[in-house]
């Protein structure tokens, strides 16, 4: 299968000027490939590179130096170490998605819309985006008198169901993922696998954060080791 | 180069002042001051260039004095540029220069192709005129002459920014902070505008208030898919409301992102610091 993504030497430095023009080091020559249709997994001690990571592929973050070319859904070829703010706003309403640690949301919104707000993005109605999202709430077990408040009042767990809907609810090409599994029981984790494997069937791309081994073992088909920033050699998960 | 734009700016330029040679070169964040050192002419805004798509939510953050609203108030023709080029989609396919255009011209594209919300809605409204008679006076302008079809637009918007209508025959000098600030969002989008320019909307105003005001802008954008540019002190609003954002200081461009990298990964100390005073 061919590669989605490849890292070329990438390297992440974050200068604070108003730290006295402190510099932390946080990545160093990551290089490594995504291919399409597989889950790959990133592992490693907290502080050891792995979410900058991520955000750096999400461009949350600037990368200092390196390429990461991805190859989006109509076959162009786009690094998005250096592509247009425009470029990539592209990239994340139509096929790149990123579900992060912790749920960020707009204030004020109910939990339905704002993962239905996903699908209205692209292009749906809202009647049929909370019908959609109703159903992915439901395998999640988000109790249904949730669905309507604010997420901002919820439990870390019930937040990190809505943050996992929210990034999958598009049935995204490439998906970022963000210890999906961390603050959940071991049913409602073992629902958010099963739905990231369905995805996975359907063609979806998935890198994955985890300190889970359960979530690791069900789910990657490779996985990558980072150590203070440098990546270990992979292991493959047969 | 992509052509999807809706409006482009291209070294938008006011210098209050003598616009002497070098002036730019002498202010700017470099000199920490937009005060040239020579003659004392002061740059209020320095070359600022920018693409704004449509649709597209674009945030401009600084402090006070670094040139947001007059960037804002130049591209709304409030104030008289001294150089620059905008160009904009809906006029002559984005070919001319706006601030060649004559002056009945100007008018036109202020009336018909733009809105403006002001800080002050003592800017935005007049308040020897009801709240109905200032959507009016926007729709006149716009040339809607029937006076049954002014009133039930007029209705219509007032009740879609959460204005009574049974106060729509008063003048908004007797409305609350907040509700002349909706009336004034009503008067913006009567001529449903492609483009929307909001200069500081919610400062002064209570935070319940602020958030009203906030969700009603939000929502707004999401049902008209209007482009705006939100000028803004406050990074909640930013993060709220827009796709990108440029920081400005001393009139220039300090640095420009996606809105969470900017929030997230800020690259410039000035970025930093307004961050870091977050919270």
């Amino acid at each position: 299968m061919g590669s989605l993504l490849e890292i070329v030497d990438l390297e992440k430095r974050f200068e604070l000027h108003i730290l006295n023009e402190k510099e932390i080091d946080a990545l160093h020559d990551v290089s490594f490939d995504v291919k399409e249709g597989e889950i790959l997994a990133l592992t490693g001690k907290s502080g050891s590179g792995k979410s900058t990571l991520m955000k750096c592929i999400y461009r949350t973050y600037l990368t200092t130096s390196g390429r990461m070319i991805y190859r989006d859904g109509q076959g162009a070829v786009i690094d998005l170490a250096s592509a247009t703010e425009h470029e990539v706003l592209r990239i994340r309403r139509t096929e790149m998605t990123y579900c992060s640690q912790f749920l960020q949301v707009i204030p004020r919104v109910p939990a339905i819309d704002v993962v239905a707000s996903g699908l209205v993005a692209r292009g749906r109605s809202i009647e049929e985006a909370r019908r959609a999202t109703s159903v992915c709430f439901e395998r999640l077990s988000l109790p249904a008198e949730l669905w309507d408040a604010y997420p901002s009042v919820f439990s870390g767990g019930e937040q990190q169901r809505v943050n996992i809907a929210r990034a999958m609810i598009s049935r995204p090409r490439f998906l970022l993922v963000d210890e999906p599994t961390a603050s959940l029981d071991i049913t409602t984790k073992d629902a958010v696998i099963d739905m990231l494997l369905e995805l996975k069937l359907a063609g979806t791309s998935i890198i994955l954060i985890s300190h889970d081994e359960h979530t690791l073992r069900r789910m990657s088909d490779r996985s990558l080791h980072l150590e203070n920033g440098r990546l270990k050699e992979a292991v493959v998960y047969a | 180069m992509n052509n999807n734009w809706l409006l482009r700016v291209r070294n938008l330029t006011k210098i209050y002042g003598e616009a002497t040679p070098g002036v730019l070169e002498r202010t700017g964040p470099k000199f920490d001051t937009n005060i040239c050192s020579r003659t004392g002419a002061v740059v209020a805004v320095n070359g600022i260039s920018f693409d704004l798509y449509p649709g597209e939510v674009l945030g401009v953050v600084g402090e006070s004095g670094s040139g947001k609203s007059t960037l804002v108030q130049m591209l709304y023709f409030d104030q008289e540029v001294t150089a620059g080029e905008v160009n904009f989609k809906p006029i002559e396919d984005g070919n001319v220069n706006l601030f060649e255009l004559s002056n009945q011209k100007k008018r036109y594209v202020r009336n018909h192709l733009m809105g403006m919300v002001y800080q002050n809605p003592r800017d935005g409204l007049n308040f020897r005129f009801t709240s109905g008679g200032n959507i009016a006076e926007k729709l006149l302008m716009a040339n809607v002459f029937n006076v049954g079809k002014i009133r039930i637009r007029g209705a219509d918007l007032l009740t879609k920014t959460e204005v009574p209508i049974q106060r729509m025959d008063e003048s908004p000098a007797r409305f609350s902070g907040g509700m002349q600030q909706r009336v004034q969002i009503a008067k913006a989008i009567a001529n449903n505008p492609p483009l929307l320019l909001l200069d500081e909307v919610t400062s002064g105003l209570d935070v319940s208030v602020q958030a009203k005001v906030l969700d009603l802008i939000r929502g707004l954008q999401q049902d008209l898919g209007v482009s705006m540019i939100v000028v803004s002190h406050d990074l909640g609003v930013i993060r709220m409301l827009t796709d990108r954002t440029m920081v400005l200081k001393h009139g220039q461009i300090v640095e420009q992102g996606l809105t969470d990298q900017i929030l997230q990964d800020p690259q410039h100390g000035y970025t930093q610091l307004l961050v870091s005073s977050l919270l």
